[in-house]
């Protein structure tokens, strides 16, 4: 359905080599390397534990990394915390963590990044443009064909499609270069996941990378450039997705297929 | 995560909320504390012939004034999921220290109320900080700091004759009126603070979810010691107001001050747990309290069973707290 065209030959925007994680004894994440190419949608699969999260954490600085490096556009970048992910241009959509149920759909959008006035008020006082921030997010929504009636609503009173269609509206407002999503369609049914999916797809024509983890093969196949596997903390499986099938994928994230060359 | 109106919630991208549905929004918070405001009001009022005077509501006002004031300091606190014990002895200290710098130092008024003021902030800064730093649970930390800064007050008061004010010092606690207007203006002041500026609009989104708010690129620790550090500037205020009101300085004022801020942000319908609230609620909330001292003193109740009534409410208002969050 994408372009599936030969991504891996294109440069690379992000590169992690050797990342691993440990919690005390547990080994979540094992050295693992990861490239992200320009205009890609990088897919991660593994089993649950596999440290899907864990990599993604690390590599956004959302959790201090045992070791390993992190290049941005060929150079080396230290990445300790979420701002400085941020700052390089990388947005990420956490599991679980995307809103604050309590505030309003603009504070959510905003949080961390408020605009505030351009004037006394605002300098002086960080008295928020409430006005600025409400056009903004309206054009944003109009423009993916996000349905959010009541963005002063707090983000609990919408439904999970909604809650995630916001999350990744964010992605296109301020990522500049890469996108990471992980299980953007997690307890989504039918429907919103086919919404949530179209909105992934409009990220890379928005020129975002993205790096996206998913348990849905169909997914995988449909909207993924290639496809990375992990299993119990290590990567087992580099692949271009044109060359796999569902099954294929099935059998390495679950071990009974041994993983060969990667692509 | 209810999904009650995600059919309004889908309709039309370009709809704007009118100043209408914020009011109605609002209503729907409060009403609840708005009745039990009337019944219990309604309550004395036909139980009590003097509590029907005009003038015994002014003194509702007047009387809750000081304790609002602090009050407003521990919404901000409560909000953004903290937890300040300590404020009662940050009144102590700074109602002490103010008394010193005038009686004993001559300082002008406006220098010793300036002192007084950057006193609480800096010692609800330093519980703050500490808490940040140390990682302690805030209940255990501000219980350190309730002892140790009422011991503070004891030391600088003792053997102190900390009375008799200047005029100029006074007048900031004449009559109901003047502790009422301060009082108003504070809790106009932080009402803006939270609803209108980036430091307070984001207590509620680290009250709310912690975590999310760090991920999202928010300075969550120095965030934090600011919430505790403006607690602490408005205790040191309300002690400076009941200092000019009694016009004597003692360091057994602000005892349990800390507890009944709590009881009336939580009454007026602030949430325990961080992520809701808001001022007004807290202002409802004190005045429910004293409503309640009041009307009861009016009906001969002593104040021991005065205070079994408060906690009696304060219990109730806990348990409606987590009843509601746990049906959301
Ligand atoms: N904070 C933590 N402390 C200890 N172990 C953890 C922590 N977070 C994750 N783990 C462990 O790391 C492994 C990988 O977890 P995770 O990355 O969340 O898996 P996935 O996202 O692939 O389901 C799991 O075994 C998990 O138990
Ligand atoms: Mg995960």
């Amino acid at each position: 359905m994408t372009s599936q065209g030969d991504s891996a030959s294109r440069p690379a925007v992000l590169e992690a080599q050797g990342i691993s994680k440990h919690y005390g004894g547990i080994v979540a994440l094992d050295d693992v390397d990861l490239s992200l190419h320009e205009g890609e949608v990088l897919a991660v699969v593994g089993d649950n534990g596999a440290g899907k999260s864990t990599l993604i954490k690390a590599l956004t600085g959302a959790i201090s990394k045992t070791s390993g490096v992190v290049k941005f556009d060929g150079v080396e970048t230290q990445i300790d915390s979420p701002s400085d992910a941020k700052a390089a241009g990388i947005e990420t959509v956490y599991q679980d963590l995307a809103l604050v149920n309590e505030i309003s759909i603009t504070k959510n959008v905003f949080l961390g990044r408020e605009i505030v006035r351009d004037d006394w008020l605002g300098r002086w006082f960080g008295v928020l443009d409430f006005k600025k921030m409400d056009t903004e997010i309206r054009s944003l929504f109009g423009k993916l064909d996000v349905r959010i009636a009541d963005i002063y609503r707090e983000a609990e009173a919408f439904s999970g499609g909604q809650r995630q269609a916001v999350a990744l509206s964010k992605t296109v407002m301020f990522g500049k270069r890469v996108a990471i999503l992980d299980e953007p369609t997690a307890a989504l049914g039918v429907r919103e996941s086919k919404m949530a999916m179209d909105l992934v797809r409009s990220l890379k024509d928005h020129g975002l990378s993205v790096i996206m983890i998913t348990h849905n093969m169909q997914h995988v196949l449909n909207y993924c450039d290639r496809v990375m596997v992990l299993r119990l903390g290590k990567l087992v499986a580099v692949r271009n997705v044109k060359d796999v099938d569902g099954d294929t994928l099935v059998g390495l994230i679950t071990g009974a297929t041994e993983a060969g060359a990667a692509a | 995560m209810t999904q009650l109106d995600s059919s309004t919630a889908v309709s039309n991208p370009g709809s704007e909320a009118g100043p209408f549905d914020v009011l109605k929004h609002n209503f729907l918070q409060i009403w609840q504390v708005l009745a039990a405001l009337a019944l219990i009001y309604g309550f004395f009022f036909i139980m009590s012939e003097p509590f029907r005077s005009f003038d015994t509501l002014l003194s509702i006002f007047g009387q809750a004034s000081i304790l609002a004031i602090l009050a407003c300091g521990t919404t901000i606190v409560l909000i953004s999921g903290g937890l300040d014990l300590s404020v009662g002895s940050i009144f102590a200290v700074v109602g002490v220290a103010v008394g010193i710098f005038m009686a004993e130092w001559g300082l002008p008024p406006f220098m010793a109320v300036g002192l007084g003021l950057l006193m609480g902030a800096a010692l609800g800064a330093l519980n703050g900080t500490i808490q940040v730093i140390t990682k302690v649970p805030a209940f255990i930390v501000t219980l350190g700091g309730l002892t140790a800064y009422k011991g503070l007050a004891e030391i600088l008061a003792s053997g102190r004759d900390l009375s008799r004010f200047p005029d100029a010092f006074t007048f900031l606690g004449t009559g109901n009126t003047t502790p009422m207007i301060i009082m108003f203006a504070v809790a106009i002041l932080t009402g803006l603070f939270l609803t209108k500026t980036r430091l307070g609009s984001r207590a509620f989104a680290i009250g709310g979810n912690e975590e999310v708010a760090r991920l999202s690129g928010v300075p969550v620790a120095k965030s934090r010691i600011y919430y505790y550090m403006l607690g602490g500037l408005l205790a040191g205020l309300a002690a400076i107001v009941e200092v000019a009101k009694l016009n004597f300085a003692m360091p057994a004022r602000g005892q349990s001050y800390e507890l009944y801020a709590i009881a009336a942000v939580v009454i007026g319908g602030t949430s325990l747990f961080g992520g809701r609230g808001g001022v007004g609620k807290t202002l409802l909330g004190m005045f429910i309290m004293q409503t309640i001292i009041v009307g009861l003193s009016y009906m001969g109740v002593g104040t021991s069973y005065q205070r079994i009534a408060i906690g009696a409410i304060i219990i109730v208002a806990v348990y409606w707290d987590v009843w509601r969050r746990s049906t959301r």
